[in-house]
């Protein structure tokens, strides 16, 4: 135990040190979420798509890819503002990206042509 | 009961959320927190911050707003009812190996020092065997006196551009985003990050925790 211990914590100091940059860029997107989640408004949904697009085109994370649901909900967001087919392109390229996104998004299509 | 045991030694990741290495999971739904606290925002600033740590963390956290309308129409969103009882729907509609419920215990202001008093619990859940693999409470004390011009400079110029916001709601935003970053420093890599699966000897941080935050906590 005694010698795990340092071990322990030199590979937390480390991994600590490696983590200083995410995976991915967000940009303003946590307040436009809030905002737009108080008020849906014109306003806040118009920062909200800003914030996406932002997302998207200006990707500087890591991964160097679109982070996890931003297509989605994007595509979600378009649907609602009745640009249909620009958020159903959008929602399918979630799906390219994370196929796990599948189940649910075929869910939230089907619920679209109601 | 399993809270209660508290230890000194340390206990490695892969002990602590032993669940969480074995299942191996990937997709994660945000339940919608569960507001105990007498303050009626303090939902929606945790709500629009749970997504970003755990992405970064490497998982596949089902897109909130449209979890958000599915939960909705299946009448689910309510998460106080499913706290204990079977996550196995969740599984089946969303793909979510695991769901995250977060109880905000206390939400206090403090008009005169400018401080706000959080208490806070995360608890994620696999919806496989209903057990929980990951779960720590804080409480934190938040001094949101030292603000704009310091650590948080940048995040606050992008802030303040977005002009639709107020500077309130901006932060207290802060403030959730601090308690979601500080908690989740201990999170299991996911798929998606380059520490995934070899993080497991890293040490977990304690439960229950007590800690002072302010803007110039880096995360």
């Amino acid at each position: 135990m005694r010698r795990i211990i340092p071990i322990l914590i030199s590979t937390f100091l480390l991994a600590s040190c490696t983590t200083q940059k995410s995976l991915y860029s967000w940009g303003n997107y946590e307040s436009a979420s809030y905002n737009y989640l108080k008020n849906s408004n014109e306003k806040s949904t118009q920062e909200l798509i800003e914030a996406y697009q932002k997302i998207i085109k200006k990707q500087k994370g890591t991964r160097g890819v679109v982070p996890p649901g931003i297509y989605a909900d994007y595509g979600f967001l378009l649907l609602q503002i009745n640009k249909t087919e620009e958020g159903k392109a959008m929602l399918m390229k979630e799906i390219t990206l994370y196929p796990e996104s599948k189940v649910f998004i075929d869910r939230i299509l089907k619920m679209a042509e109601k | 009961m399993l809270t209660g045991c508290k230890t000194t030694t340390p206990i490695a990741k892969s002990t602590a959320y032993k669940g969480m290495y074995d299942e191996k999971p990937l997709t994660i739904l945000l339940m919608p927190p569960i507001n105990r606290s007498t303050n009626v925002e303090a939902k929606e600033y945790f709500h629009s911050t749970l997504n970003v740590p755990i992405d970064n963390a490497g998982f596949y956290v089902i897109p909130p707003f449209l979890s958000m309308e599915i939960l909705k129409k299946e009448s689910a969103y309510d998460a106080e009812l499913f706290l204990n009882s079977p996550l196995t729907k969740f599984g089946e509609v969303f793909g979510a190996d695991l769901a995250l419920f977060t109880i905000i215990h206390k939400w206090d202001k403090s008009g005169l020092e400018a401080k706000v008093y959080i208490e806070v619990e995360y608890i994620i859940k696999s919806t496989k065997t209903n057990e929980i693999v990951y779960t720590r409470k804080g409480e934190i004390t938040y001094d949101t006196s030292i603000s704009t011009g310091t650590g948080g400079a940048f995040g606050a110029l992008a802030d303040m551009a977005i002009s639709a916001i107020n500077t309130a709601a901006t932060k207290y935003i802060d403030v959730a985003r601090a308690c979601n970053a500080y908690t989740f420093k201990d999170l299991p890599a996911g798929k998606y990050s380059p520490n995934y699966g070899v993080d497991g000897e890293q040490i977990a941080g304690k439960k229950e925790f007590k800690i002072r935050l302010n803007s110039n906590y880096k995360y």
